[in-house]
């Protein structure tokens, strides 16, 4: 994803086991404005299908999701 | 309330409520035993969270609709129409309850609140206002499940990682998550997390058992939102993934909700019986270390132990005694919470609240009888079968400054074991680590 990216929410889901990583995002979504973004980054592996598979459920997008490391990047957009 | 709206949902109440619903609520003796059975009760002192209240609210609605003294006479009756003040009521009172039963088990007639509380929540869905949090977890286990083959690569690469994890810890080079193996004998299927499956790989190779596990999850939202149909079609995954690899068995996780809808809720609703064996993975863990199947070391966990049992699995779920054989194999310090078994506080976190962030006040209040027990036996380890559970009270832990350290059964099993990186298990997974986040 591109560096410029401005993303409005900062969500540290490190640690969280599956699916509490899902669960923060879908909690946080309304946290920021439509077309907003939010930067989560998890641990558990789990969260590499959860997220995306919530965000497609609910009508959201990953923009994009990355492992670096030990960690999982996530940029999830709010569409609606 | 619109015409149409009232057609749905005295539809729907019609539909659930079966003789022995309606003979719960007529039976209702108003005695409110429940009322000190339940720890929302007693946590918060608030009477909407009264168990035999809770059901009143569809008493209420039943009565105006399906019953001629209360159609005629509605006043004398406490009929009530569902308006908007009454959903409103009865969300917060339904949503919030844990499924516990504990006031099931209390009350003189074994009424059971949870059940009524079922038919609450298909109403609440009917008239849109069912939890919007569960609702987007179920749906997305749906997506998730009907679209496996998109997230297919980002799994089996997840599960290499914990092979290599696995490795690590029994020091086995052909040890690993096996996935998809047609004749296995035994489906493990877990949680999405890797804490689910990492410990419970160990132990399953320790064992030489013939397993695998698939790319469909345990975990069922559709159960918490009260749908039954989206949770049978989460269910249904994994049952024909089964029957697809040919397995004999099914075990579930240390989750509670997972093991009582495979084991009691998903024959009903499929009106098909459960072509294999449901087993607990504590269930399986009790009989490998019993059978000598794998080895387990008194010595390694230190501190007093204890164990919670959570409402699921024990009291709704009949599973008291494996749990504990196992807590007791692996150390020589337990102690046991007072109550316990059937008689249990619930912790708390059941039912899905810990999603539920408009309940977290009244979560926290009520789990002030589990603080109260958990201080009383100076226990400084506490094993904890189930998510939700672990949740809970690792945030009472922080809450009320309890310095427990909270464990899954079965990381506390590896942890136990004689092998080079068992203790490396526990570093990687703390149960209910980041609770709090
Ligand atoms: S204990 Fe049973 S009979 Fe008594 S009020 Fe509660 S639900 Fe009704
Ligand atoms: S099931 Fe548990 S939480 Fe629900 S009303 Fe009964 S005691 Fe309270």
């Amino acid at each position: 994803m591109s560096d410029e990216t401005k993303i409005d929410l900062e969500l540290d889901l490190k640690g969280l086991l599956c699916p509490l990583p899902m669960v923060k995002v879908s909690q946080n979504i309304n946290n920021v404005p439509v077309g907003g973004v939010i930067r989560a980054v998890a641990t558990d592996p789990g969260a590499m299908a959860d997220i995306p598979a919530w965000a497609q459920s609910t009508g959201n997008e990953v923009l994009s999701a990355d492992k670096e490391g030990s960690e999982f990047v996530f940029l999830v957009k709010r569409v609606k | 309330m619109e015409k149409v709206q009232l057609e749905t949902l005295t539809g729907v109440i019609d539909k659930k409520m079966n003789r022995q619903l309606k003979q719960y609520i007529d039976i209702c003796a108003r005695c409110a035993i429940c009322k000190d059975a339940c720890h929302q009760y007693v946590g918060t002192g608030d009477f909407k969270y009264l168990p035999a209240r809770r059901a009143e609210l569809i008493r209420q609605i039943y009565k105006k609709y399906f019953d001629k003294a209360g159609r005629f006479v509605p006043a004398l009756y406490e009929a009530r129409e569902p308006d908007d003040n009454l959903l409103d009521e009865l969300y917060d009172s339904t949503y919030a309850c844990t499924g516990c039963r504990r006031c099931m088990y209390y009350c003189p007639f074994s009424i059971d609140t949870a059940w009524i509380l079922s038919v609450a929540k298909a109403i609440l869905i009917a008239a849109g206002r069912g939890n919007e949090m569960l609702g987007q977890l179920a749906d997305a286990a749906i997506f998730k499940g009907d679209n496996a083959a998109m997230f297919e690569g980002v799994m089996l690469s997840g599960f290499d990682d914990i092979s290599e994890e696995v490795r690590a810890i029994t020091g086995n080079p052909e040890h690993k998550v096996h996935v998809n193996k047609e004749g296995a004998d035994v489906l493990y299927v877990a949680l999405a997390g890797a804490h689910s499956i990492r410990p419970a790989a160990v132990i399953f190779e320790e064992a030489g058992e013939n397993w695998t596990i698939s790319m469909f999850e345990a975990a069922n939202y559709g159960f918490f939102y009260g749908d039954t149909e989206k949770a049978r079609i989460i269910t249904k995954r994994y049952i024909d993934e089964a029957k697809r690899l040919g397995v004999k068995e099914i075990v579930v996780p240390e989750c509670g909700h997972a093991y009582r809808v495979a084991e009691f809720f998903y024959e009903a609703w499929s009106k098909e019986p459960m072509p294999f064996k449901v087993s607990h993975i504590l269930e399986k863990v009790d009989d490998y270390i019993k059978s000598g199947r794998i080895k387990v070391d008194r010595g390694k966990i230190a501190g007093k132990v204890t164990y919670h049992d959570p409402c699921q699995l024990g009291r709704n779920g009949g599973k008291f005694e494996q749990p504990r054989d196992i807590v007791k194999a692996v150390t020589s310090n337990f102690v046991d919470l007072t109550p316990n078994r059937a008689e249990q506080w619930c912790c708390g976190g059941g039912g899905g609240i810990v999603a539920m962030e408009e309940f977290k006040d009244v979560r926290l209040k009520s789990g002030i009888k589990k603080v109260e027990q958990l201080k009383a036996s100076g226990a400084s380890v506490l094993a904890c079968p189930c998510e939700n559970c672990r949740l809970q009270i690792e945030e009472l832990n922080d809450v009320h400054g309890l310095g427990l350290e909270i464990w899954q059964v079965i990381d506390l099993v590896v942890a136990a074991m004689p092998l080079p990186g068992s203790q490396r298990s526990v570093e990687a997974a703390p149960a209910g680590e980041g609770a709090n986040a």
